[in-house]
């Protein structure tokens, strides 16, 4: 029972960590660079909603349609105003880049949010599901999850059915053959870095219920997205899915099994296998180590 | 000769300015930081530097020589040179297991490893009993034959001393078989192994050497302050301090590192201690009661991480090879 109850908690969150791993993944397979920012985009996120939430009252989870167009928005000028002038540097100057990025983000917000963790509590915040057997499932998680599997669903048929996705694809199979093909690349870059960005900010808004929003949340995020991309493959967004969730599952067992200080390093000794035994991932291509 | 000869003369210069400055301790302080800061560039710039291999978790070397000294001194009493020594050893433990994961990997995959071997160590001390924990370790009273340790001298000369070794140790792997074999993988690892380089032992040895200075310099620190925890020690933070200092002077030269710890540090303690939002007031730029001197007063203590991000971003876009890389490029 126990191990049932973890299993579905696991899938739930899981759910959520897929969401900000699919925006990493998209920005890693059509611009070719590691994301250091991802985790700060998501604290940004969690601060939208608590704002929408404690100054306009509106609910976190209907607050997501004014964050996703204002996060891709805020993506697509940080992509146009600083990414694309290293898009052709060294690995290290990008990661660099997005570092810095990350740390004027993180200490903005703790200048003008201070340091003091905050709560968002909603009125259902502490109920939950029961089902048969003792095993209870929290609602906002439960939101979480149903909401999560709405934007995944139609993330996919936005890049595999319209123009602009198929664009997308493009570009990240074959930069110069899709340019050659007449495809805008510089265009389709800071769409999937806007598409990004708008990720992680949703999936910040949907954690910040079930939370504490702080201005340095974004750390742990960051890493878990890390490892859950690299597990299903850089830049496979299918594979970014099939991670969060599987990441979910194995922080969720951790916590229950051994404890919950150590489902880090379970997950980082995870990452490390992965990129030792199978470096193309879950579901990447060979050869792209 | 040349090089070494600068060595040696600002070796000189640096050990007679205690002297000059006299005993305020403030000035002293910053002074350490600066050379503690500009040795484990240096050091961190024999792998990133010279044989390309940008590690992201130096902070692991550090905290380990850190962690290992405080724990043999706290508990067992042993000698703090017998200490540091076996805190080389634990970092070069470490290095090899880091080693042996990382060097097969390349680019972005390279970078996030060596994070990620860094967080597991962190979150190891952390979760650990021996280690103190989230609380960290303190230390009271300390000597080492009749030398007063609890006094900041030993250690401005302490950080001088390992500062001089590993620009030297740069200087004679720059001319050795070595140095050649590392600059070749940093250029092309494809192009250096077929000729014959072993691209895992040099790599090794390049990293060897690095985290054991680094282990050194974080065994010192820890001496030196009397108190540490993993925030302090072992932070991601520190290890992207290291890399942006190197980045700031020019990575792969041989004075980088120390010009940027020169530049950065003491920016960094002025902001820390806000001399600068003070001396604005003072000089009647801002005014005190205003918004923003009140806001300036309040604040900018804590800005200074928020300004070295605005420096990395800066120096990514419009200096990548950094102030030495300029005058290089221009000659």
């Amino acid at each position: 029972m126990f191990f049932l109850q973890s299993l579905l908690s696991g899938i739930l969150t899981g759910g959520v960590y897929a969401l900000a791993g699919i925006g990493m993944s998209l920005v890693f397979g059509v611009m070719n660079i590691s994301n250091f920012a991802h985790g700060d985009l998501m604290m940004l996120g969690m601060y939208l909603a608590y704002f929408a939430f404690t100054l306009l009252h509106i609910d976190p989870y209907l607050s997501l349609l004014l964050i996703i167009p204002t996060a891709f928005l805020f993506g697509f000028i940080i992509e146009k105003l600083f990414i694309h002038r290293i898009i052709n540097h060294p690995h290290q100057n990008q990661i660099l880049l997005t570092i810095g990025l990350g740390l004027i983000m993180s200490n903005s917000a703790l200048l003008a949010f201070t340091s003091d963790p905050k709560i968002l509590t909603t009125t259902y915040s502490s109920s939950a599901f029961h089902f048969f057997g003792g095993i209870s499932l929290s609602v906002p998680l439960l939101l979480s999850f149903v909401i999560t599997c709405g934007i995944i669903g139609v993330l996919f048929f936005f890049l595999s059915k319209s123009t602009t996705g198929l664009a997308l694809w493009a570009t990240s199979q074959n930069r110069e053959a899709a340019q050659l093909m007449g495809i805008n690349v510089a265009k389709m870059s800071a769409i999937a870095f806007g598409l990004g960005t708008a990720l992680a900010a949703t999936a910040g808004a949907l954690i910040a219920p079930t939370y504490y929003i702080h201005p340095m949340a974004g750390h742990t995020f960051l890493l878990k997205a890390f490892t859950i991309c690299v597990l299903g493959g850089l830049g496979s967004v299918i594979g970014a899915g099939v991670g969060g969730v599987i990441i979910g599952v194995v922080e969720s067992m951790a916590s229950t099994y051994l404890s919950s200080d150590w489902k880090d390093v379970v997950v980082f000794i995870i990452f490390l296998a992965v990129l030792l035994l199978r470096p193309q991932g879950l579901f990447g291509k060979k050869g792209e180590q | 000769m040349k090089q070494s000869a600068i060595i040696v003369i600002i070796a000189a210069v640096a050990a007679l300015l205690p002297l000059m400055t006299g005993e305020n301790p403030y000035v002293l302080g910053v002074m350490i930081s600066v050379l503690m800061m500009a040795a484990l560039s240096s050091a961190w710039n024999i792998l990133g530097g010279y044989a390309g291999q940008y590690s992201f978790g130096h902070a692991a070397y550090f905290g380990a020589g850190a962690y290992t000294t405080m724990i043999l001194i706290s508990t067992f009493n042993v000698n703090p040179l017998v200490s540091m020594a076996a805190g080389i050893i634990i970092a070069c433990i470490i290095a090899l297991i880091t080693g042996s994961i990382v060097f097969r990997l390349r680019g972005h995959y390279f970078g996030l490893a060596s994070i990620a071997v860094a967080e597991i160590v962190r979150l190891s001390v952390l979760n650990v009993d021996f280690s103190g924990g989230a609380q960290g370790i303190l230390l009271s009273d300390l000597s080492l034959w009749g030398l007063d340790l609890n006094s900041k001298n030993p250690f401005y000369y302490g950080m001088l001393i390992v500062l001089v070794v590993t620009l030297g140790i740069t200087l004679y792997l720059r001319r050795s078989k070595t140095g050649f074999y590392l600059q070749a993988i940093r250029e092309d690892q494809d192009a250096a192994a077929s000729l014959g380089i072993n691209l895992s032992f040099y790599k090794n040895k390049a990293l060897l050497i690095s985290a054991a200075l680094t282990s050194v310099l974080g065994s010192l620190y820890a001496l030196y302050i009397r108190f540490i925890d993993t925030s302090a020690v072992l932070d991601l933070r520190l290890s992207i301090e290291i890399i942006l200092t190197a980045i700031i002077g020019g990575v792969g030269t041989l004075w980088g590192p120390v010009l940027g710890a020169v530049l950065l540090v003491p920016l960094a303690e002025m902001l820390r201690s806000n001399v600068i939002g003070e001396t604005l007031v003072k000089h009647g730029i801002v005014s005190e009661t205003s918004g923003l001197g009140l806001f300036l007063k309040d604040n900018l203590a804590h800005a200074h991480v928020l300004v070295y991000g605005i420096i990395t971003v800066l120096c990514i876009l419009f200096l990548p090879k950094g102030i030495l890389g300029l005058f290089r490029r221009t000659k």
